[in-house]
């Protein structure tokens, strides 16, 4: 890691830490003064967004490496760097992150009616909390901000939430907490184990992901790495969350002021598949596929039993926590799919689900604050007096349900494609709850929408100024990646080939070999049976990128 | 006998650079005593506070000493000053400087204000001192009571509350009975090594070769320390006079309580377990891995029940020596004595701060129960950010010292193996969250209730905002104190002779 800063990296650590710095700028200014609050920290993200975005081109996409890496000693006697730098994955999601950002500052104007000082801190405080999840390289480092995250949500939810926000808050802080102090002792376990086979103490991301360290964990006992596997599993699966750990995600979103729910749904989540992605597979392969059967089970329930319980909602945004539940079940299924396809699909439904569910976040909140209910009951033939609103709210669904042309059904398709791959049943199986998806979305959008509308929904104004120009961003994205989505998977393209080459040594040369047979086969020569006879055209495009790519992988095998 | 004496002499004019510190501190103390305030202080006269700055004074200049003492081993091997005398010893005095600043709004308050107060303070702390350099059990056992003397009083200071009474009472009660079972645990150990030394460094050696059929004897021995300890430190399942103790206590004492005594206690108890009985380890190591677990477990659970803060504290203090306890068990005997150091020296900052908000709130009637702090957010930003600070920071969220502490400590533990300990160490910290943010949610979730706003005095007010600035930046700061506690050598190797007195004259 470079211990020279460059200006790229400057840039990055700038845009993390901008809104910490203008959150604590901020507490000079009196309570009173709400526009300046208002309008400061609206102002400080969209700096931090426009200082993230040119990353999206200074990111070098042939390389697998970590890029704008910086490195400096923190505590040498641990081994604790004040490590940061980023590759494919974070960076989408870091900047994700940035785009989120000035969105949930934009929508909080009209909804927090009281405390505007501490609520508008606590948000630029979470924000560069979360930004410094993605960029940090070194455990103790991840490790803290994982846990700072924690408090300036408890906050947004406890104090500007619903009638039972104490509930949630607490609620949300305990799970989220009982699960990330496991992930620790598992961070303990695997730094000693490190220590005896290097003889010196190294807390960075890049030892723990390193070959060496990979293979120790894998000459232990099962045992020990099926323990060290569900430490990190649970940690992640309370974040993201996977059934049966979900039961604090309704109550938290329910109760959390628009922008909590934004925020929780478009960030927070996508740090517990992020988790997954970044430490549990890298780092104990073998003791995750132990569990994959458990794993997937979870998964595959966490998507049907999600939609299911969505289907029933009265509340429009239980309704959309459920749906999450169902969303980010599939992403993980992607994940265990442990193949390029089904990787790719995860981060990509990810992104998607960052920009959709806001959304729909979003659109509820617009209606609560006209109405103060969320009721589907309450509602009904909204498309005749808000017509805007019927029109955005309508984009959010299909993009949510994954519409053709909208950014949700490359992400969907992608991940079947990678499931079917290697669990067709099980991807048969998740088909279902993305058709429960639909089914639950529209009929959500049909009685809101349509229908006679009562006087009190007449009287309701549409979408002003600052609320479309909050959602014309989610827009944009949403057609863009439903339109052209080659920019945004070329990105993750090489760290995730590198991450199925750590979590399946020879992946890539085996489909290369499969996929030479099937030429071969196809050639009407003598074909000998092959390991994965799955010569499906999906198998071949995989080795026709894999031939393209096996030499760079194998050039930074091991993962450095 | 002119050997005699001139030994004496020789050996006292030696020894004594060891304990300076203490020495000023007892002077001083009798010194108080004497009717000679308006002599010695003609320029204060009616007032109150009068004995707060020379107390100051004295426990500042007594730092000093301590750290400025020379390392050796002296008084016929009984005391020693080394990294782990003066590490502790200055904790124990810091704890001692924030229970005297503490302690200004409320005996102002009390009509309490009296020279003893500062006397018992200031000889509790030479206990204390002698506690942590203590490496025989006959010291060891006199500092232990030297110390206990001054708390027993102090808690039962209040003369006219019943509760201060009852709490001083039940104290010194069990305090004795737990002396009684030391001090019959040092007796076993005294007699199975045949009655030669009450040394920790002999007794190690000896009782590594002692004979298979006083083995029992050794363990009883061992046990009944360790009990005796447990009660001082009130670890579970001998924790049963603390709540109490700390309850009816003044608020300031509790606070020197939970930090400087237990402080003093723990380097006993490193002091014994890592030299007295280090190569025995395996008498007291289950034991007191049960005794750690328990008390994190049940110090814990037990305090999301409670509804009076100072309890709540008390619990939360039994939680935290079943955490520190960790340091104890690790067979690295430098390393643990290092964890238990940082830990100890992040929670006498964090402790004092949360005492000095609960002491805050105390001046105005309130603070007493935890309802007592609603809406301190609105009514007094800038203290309940403090607060919510000094909580988050025992609950270890980082990135405040209280984690830098516990992340310290715990991966101490888990290279030594104690992996189960920390797993329980670490769901029960989550457990403390829960009643340390049920305060946070007085703070900033509930409506504050009518009523005017108290100033802070200025003496609180510094010190909880030094407290706090500490605590936030603690972690920062950890590389460079993580370095010096790395280059200090608690366990100095013994010199190599002892300079003992010799009575024979020969």
């Amino acid at each position: 890691m470079p211990n020279v800063m460059t200006g790229a990296t400057q840039l990055m650590l700038l845009a993390t830490f901008l809104p910490l710095l203008g959150g604590l700028a901020l507490l000079f200014v009196p309570n009173e003064k709400r526009e300046v609050f208002q309008k400061a920290s609206v102002a400080i993200l969209v700096v931090s967004f426009l200082l993230s975005v040119p990353h999206w081109f200074w990111y070098e996409r042939s390389s697998d490496a970590v890029q704008f890496a910086y490195a400096c000693d923190w505590m040498p006697s641990l081994g604790v760097k004040f490590s940061v730098g980023m590759d494919g994955i974070s960076l989408l999601l870091w900047l994700l992150t940035t785009f989120i950002g000035p969105i949930a500052a934009l929508c909080s104007w009209g909804n927090i009616e009281e405390r505007w000082k501490e609520y508008y801190v606590w948000l630029l405080v979470l924000q560069t909390a979360m930004l410094a999840v993605f960029i940090a390289q070194d455990m103790f480092l991840f490790y803290i901000f994982w846990e700072v995250m924690l408090v300036p949500m408890y906050f947004l939810i406890g104090i500007w939430g619903g009638p039972q926000k104490l509930y949630a808050a607490i609620k949300l802080f305990l799970y989220t907490l009982a699960g990330s102090v496991l992930m620790l002792v598992a961070i303990f376990a695997i730094y000693f184990l490190q220590q005896k086979a290097t003889g010196h103490y190294d807390f960075s991301l890049a030892a723990f992901q390193s070959a060496q360290t990979v293979q120790l964990i894998a000459s232990q006992t099962t045992t020990f790495q099926i323990l060290l596997a569900l430490a990190f599993f649970l940690a992640f699966a309370i974040k993201v969350p996977m059934f049966p750990f979900h039961t604090w995600l309704p109550d938290a979103h329910v109760q959390a002021p628009t922008a909590g729910s934004v925020i929780l749904a478009g960030i927070l989540l996508k740090m517990g598949t992020y988790g997954f992605v970044r430490f549990l597979l890298p780092i104990v392969p073998e003791g995750t596929k132990e569990l994959m059967p458990w794993f997937l089970a979870l998964a595959l329930i966490g998507v049907i039993y999600g939609a299911l319980v969505a289907m029933i909602q009265k509340d429009m945004k239980k309704l959309v926590a459920y749906s999450s539940v169902s969303h980010l079940g599939l992403c993980m299924l992607g994940i265990f799919a442990l193949n390029p396809w089904g990787l790719k699909g995860a981060l990509f439904q990810m992104l998607n689900h960052g920009i959709s569910t806001p959304g729909l976040f979003l659109a509820v909140g617009i209606v609560y604050e006209r109405r103060h209910t969320r009721q589907i009951a309450d509602y009904g033939g909204l498309s005749k007096t808000m017509p805007i609103y019927a029109t955005i709210f309508m984009l959010m669904t299909m993009s949510s349900i994954g519409l053709p042309l909208l950014n949700g059904f490359i992400g969907e398709a992608t991940i079947l494609m990678g499931t079917f791959q290697t669990w067709p049943w099980v991807a048969v199986a998740a088909t279902s709850g993305i058709i429960l998806g639909a089914a639950y979305m529209l009929w959500m959008f049909q009685r809101v929408m349509f229908g006679p509308i009562s006087d009190v929904n007449a009287k309701m104004e549409d979408l002003n100024f600052r609320e479309i120009a909050y959602f014309t961003p989610l827009i944009i994205m949403a057609v863009w990646i439903g339109l052209y989505p080659k920019p945004f998977m070329d990105i993750m393209d090489r760290p995730v080939a590198k991450l199925v080459e750590q979590v399946r040594p020879g992946f890539h040369q085996a489909e290369l070999l499969a996929a030479k047979q099937a030429e071969a086969a196809k050639a009407g020569m003598h074909a000998m049976e092959a390991p994965e006879a799955e010569a499906t055209p999906a198998a071949e495009g995989v080795a026709h990128e894999a031939s393209a790519e096996a030499p760079a992988v194998h050039a930074t095998g091991g993962g450095h | 006998m002119p050997s005699f004496a001139s030994g004496l002499w020789e050996n006292l004019s030696h020894d004594i650079h060891y304990i300076w510190p203490q020495i000023l501190l007892m002077a001083a103390g009798t010194l108080m005593l004497w009717p000679l305030d308006s002599w010695l202080l003609p320029w204060t006269k009616g007032e109150k506070q009068k004995w707060a700055l020379p107390t100051l004074a004295i426990l500042v200049a007594c730092l000093v000493l301590a750290l400025t003492a020379p390392n050796g081993l002296g008084f016929s091997a009984m005391y020693k000053v080394d990294g782990l005398t003066k590490g502790f010893q200055v904790l124990c005095i810091l704890g001692s400087i924030f229970a005297v600043l503490l302690s200004q709004p409320v005996l102002g308050a009390l009509q309490e204000h009296t020279v003893e107060y500062y006397v018992l303070i200031l000889l509790g702390t030479s206990g204390m001192l002698f506690m942590c350099g203590a490496v025989d059990f006959v010291s060891i056992y006199f500092s232990i009571e030297l110390m206990a003397l001054c708390v027993y009083i102090l808690v039962a200071y209040l003369r006219n509350q019943e509760r201060s009474i009852e709490a001083g009472m039940k104290y010194f009660l069990l305090g004795a009975f737990s002396s009684g079972i030391l001090l019959y645990g040092i007796s076993l150990l005294f007699a199975a090594v045949g009655g030669v030394t009450t040394n920790l460094t002999e007794l190690n050696q000896k009782l590594a070769v002692v004979a298979a059929d006083k083995s029992l004897l050794v363990f009883s021995g061992v046990l009944m320390v360790l009990v005796g300890l447990c009660f001082k430190v009130a670890a579970v399942p001998f924790h049963m006079w603390s709540p109490d103790a700390y309850d009816g206590a003044p608020t300031p004492i509790t606070a020197w309580m939970a930090t400087a005594p237990k402080a003093a206690s723990l380097a006993v108890f490193l002091r014994i377990f890592g030299t007295g009985f280090h190569n025995i380890s395996y008498d007291w190591t289950t034991p007191l891995m049960v005794i750690s677990g328990a008390s994190m477990v049940l110090g814990n659970v037990a305090a999301i029940r409670q509804q009076s803060m100072k309890r709540l504290l008390a619990y939360s203090s039994i939680a935290h020596v079943g955490y520190m306890l960790l340091g104890v068990l690790s067979r690295d005997g430098q390393a643990g004595a290092q964890a238990v150091w940082l830990y100890m020296l992040s929670y006498l900052v964090m402790n004092t701060g949360a005492f000095a908000v609960v002491i805050y709130l105390q001046g105005k009637g309130e603070g007493e129960r935890i309802d007592d702090f609603r809406g301190l957010g609105k009514r007094h930003p800038l203290l309940a950010f403090s607060m919510l600070v000094f909580l988050l920071s025992l609950a270890g969220i980082p990135p405040l010292i209280g984690f830098f502490g516990k992340f310290f400590l715990f991966l101490l533990a888990v290279q030594q193996g104690f992996t189960t300990l920390v797993v329980i160490a670490l769901l029960t910290s989550a457990v403390s969250a829960y009643y340390y943010l049920e305060v946070v949610k007085q703070m900033y979730f509930k409506e504050a209730p009518e009523g005017e706003v108290a100033p802070l005095d200025p003496f609180s007010k510094y010190l909880i905002g030094v407290a706090c600035a500490l605590v936030i930046v603690g972690t920062a700061f950890g590389p460079k104190l993580l370095q010096w506690t790395d280059d200090i050598r608690w366990f100095e190797k013994e010199a190599p002779k002892a300079a003992v007195l010799d009575f024979t004259g020969k």
